[in-house]
């Protein structure tokens, strides 16, 4: 027989998984099991085509990655557009929610301009900006010669050297808008008595934003540095249309190396080891991400 | 006369001041409408591209458009982005206001896991999926039907609108549901009649967000659809780019503003949702 509490407790579980379950099941048939799947697909050699998986191979799709060329080549990539582009992304889109939180004619409207490029599709955004690098009737260097600076026209794209580079420059074209709107949201949050503290102290602007403003913001600042890595670590769709990650792998980052094994080379056992390796990466640094949530939520609490 | 020299320092000082203060303002602007103008021109360059006959000529026609509307059957493309956007959001909304409802407000034994995947959702990249989605939606022969993309676009959503979800019920006081109870309701009715109506806010910001988020979907649209018929609008335009259309740039771009168009039109309508749920997205863990 059970106690009253014990039914109440029971029924109060039973509720709980009638609301949650059929998200749960959702999430278990395209999300938990695609990761097991995936796992364990990366112990195994498999084309794809067969019904049935390969031979179960143990560590050698990882082995193979680890002496592939085209791999270290993906995740020193996969590095530097991270390394590159959210520095950029953070500091430029500090620099102007820094402008933008002050009292400033058409300031709404200059938020919503700068945030088009976010929403904009990337299918979009690097069709545009393929024209844009096109060599020869392409806006730069249309630009570049109107303004006599013929000498520096470039295959933008078509050439190793500058086409991660150029790849990176429209990767923070497109994000700096949405540090923006994080880093906007957490300056309008700041303790406006410590601010005005300060204010009135005598600091001025330069004082206010390097002394003040800068450290309070240093949580919300790496919470937006570490969402700029996660998104850089998972590009796809910005190298597949605009280079393939050619000429020569100089732009191969591990998505587009994964789709490659998988859909071009019919390797699922290699695919699933590279995606079993990128999940690794950004499940690291979304680790990172919760210590620097727990430590901000403890100094505001401080 | 010291009152007077120290006034005109005063002044001096002054001057100094208010001259700085105009060379910071004009270089505050400098930067402001530098960036206004690196964020607005590739959007004008592609509407200019758009309007041009040939790639030399600027005709100010709209001779590329109906061209465009045939040459990538965007009418069709039209109906399969929004039909699979629309049913995927009706799903992910539904299903994730009820588990936010869950996980926020009833204390059920297992909740910190079911938390935990929908944490992992969250961050997770979808490629880990799509060798796994992919093979099984060719086993059960669903690539090229709108379920090869609305399954998986509500799977990875719902992770996002359940978060948001959460928090929104969780914010919500105690007293209403107590009250409620008192009055004899029961979990279901506290839900619906309750709490429900009061989350407007975070259904639009969950709506809205997701709804973009699968119109713009590339990989999966990519991967689980390669019949013309049933692809999505990014897919289709992409698919133009290997056509005899290749290199055609008014009529790729014209492609593109028609593509955009009902983007920016939701973005503008409902840009406060839109902010809103990516700044909770990343700031309320």
């Amino acid at each position: 027989m059970l106690s009253i509490a014990a039914r109440r407790s029971w029924r109060r579980h039973a509720a709980g998984y009638a609301f949650v379950g059929p998200a749960l099941v959702v999430l278990a048939a395209f999300l938990v099991y695609p990761i097991g799947y995936s796992v364990w697909l990366s112990f195994h050699e498999w084309d794809g085509y067969t019904p049935r998986w390969g031979p179960f191979v143990g560590l050698e799709n990882y082995r193979a990655l680890a002496g592939d060329e085209v791999f270290w080549r993906a995740t020193l990539n996969s590095i530097v557009f991270v390394a590159v582009r959210t520095p950029l992304e953070v500091g430029l889109g500090f620099l102007l929610a820094l402008l933008l939180n002050r009292r400033l004619v058409a300031r709404s409207l200059l938020r919503t301009l700068f945030f088009v490029p976010v929403v904009m599709s990337l299918i979009v955004v690097t069709i545009i900006f393929q024209r844009v690098f096109e060599p020869n009737t392409g806006l730069l260097n249309t630009f570049l010669r109107a303004v006599g600076l013929g000498a520096f026209t470039h295959p933008w794209l078509g050439d190793p050297a500058t086409a991660l580079p150029a790849v990176i420059a429209v990767s923070v074209w497109k994000n700096v808008g949405f540090s923006l709107v994080i880093l906007l949201a957490g300056l309008q949050s700041l303790p406006q008595d410590v601010v005005e503290a300060a204010r009135v102290d005598g600091a001025n602007a330069w004082q206010l934003t390097l002394r003040v403003i800068t450290p309070l913001m240093r949580p919300i600042l790496a919470l937006t540095a570490l969402l700029s890595i996660i998104g850089g670590l998972k590009v796809f769709d910005l190298v597949f249309i605009m280079t393939r990650g050619g000429p020569t792998y100089s732009t191969e980052v591990l998505a587009t190396m994964l789709y490659r094994e998988a859909f071009e080379l019919n390797h699922m056992g290699i695919a699933s080891a590279v995606a079993v390796i990128l999940v690794a990466l950004v499940l690291s640094i979304a680790r990172v991400q919760t210590f620097v949530l727990d430590e901000s939520r403890a100094g505001g609490k401080a | 006369m010291s009152t007077v020299v120290a006034s005109a320092a005063v002044a001096r000082r002054q001057q100094r001041l208010d001259r700085g203060a105009r060379v910071g303002r004009a270089g505050m602007w400098v930067v402001l409408l530098g960036a206004l103008l690196l964020s607005v021109a590739p959007g004008l360059y592609m509407l200019c591209l758009s309007f041009m006959d040939n790639p030399q000529l600027f005709a100010g026609r709209l001779v590329p458009y109906p061209r465009a509307w045939v040459a990538s059957n965007i009418g069709r493309l039209y109906w399969n982005s929004v039909y699979v956007s629309t049913a995927s959001m009706v799903a992910t909304v539904a299903l994730s206001a009820l588990a936010g409802y869950g996980l926020g407000r009833i204390r059920f034994a297992g909740r910190g896991v079911v938390y935990g995947i929908v944490l992992i959702g969250l961050t997770i990249p979808l490629q880990i999926a799509l060798i796994p989605l992919f093979m099984n939606l060719r086993t059960l022969g669903l690539l090229n039907t709108p379920f090869a993309l609305i399954g998986p676009y509500t799977g990875f959503g719902l992770a996002f609108g359940t978060f948001i979800m959460k928090g929104f019920f969780e914010g919500l006081p105690r007293e209403l549901e107590e009250a409620a109870r008192l009055d004899g309701a029961g979990e279901l009715g506290i839900f619906a009649r309750v709490m429900l109506p009061l989350t407007r806010p975070a259904v639009a910001t969950v709506a809205i967000f997701l709804f973009l988020q699968n119109w713009n979907e590339f990989l999966f649209a990519l991967t689980f659809i390669t019949e013309g018929r049933m692809r999505t609008l990014p897919t289709g335009i992409y698919a133009l780019l290997s056509s005899e259309f290749y290199g055609n740039y008014p009529i790729l771009a014209a492609s593109l503003v028609l593509f955009s168009v009902p983007v920016l039109v939701l973005y503008f309508v409902f840009q406060q949702q839109f902010v809103e749920g990516i700044t909770a997205g990343a700031l309320k863990h």
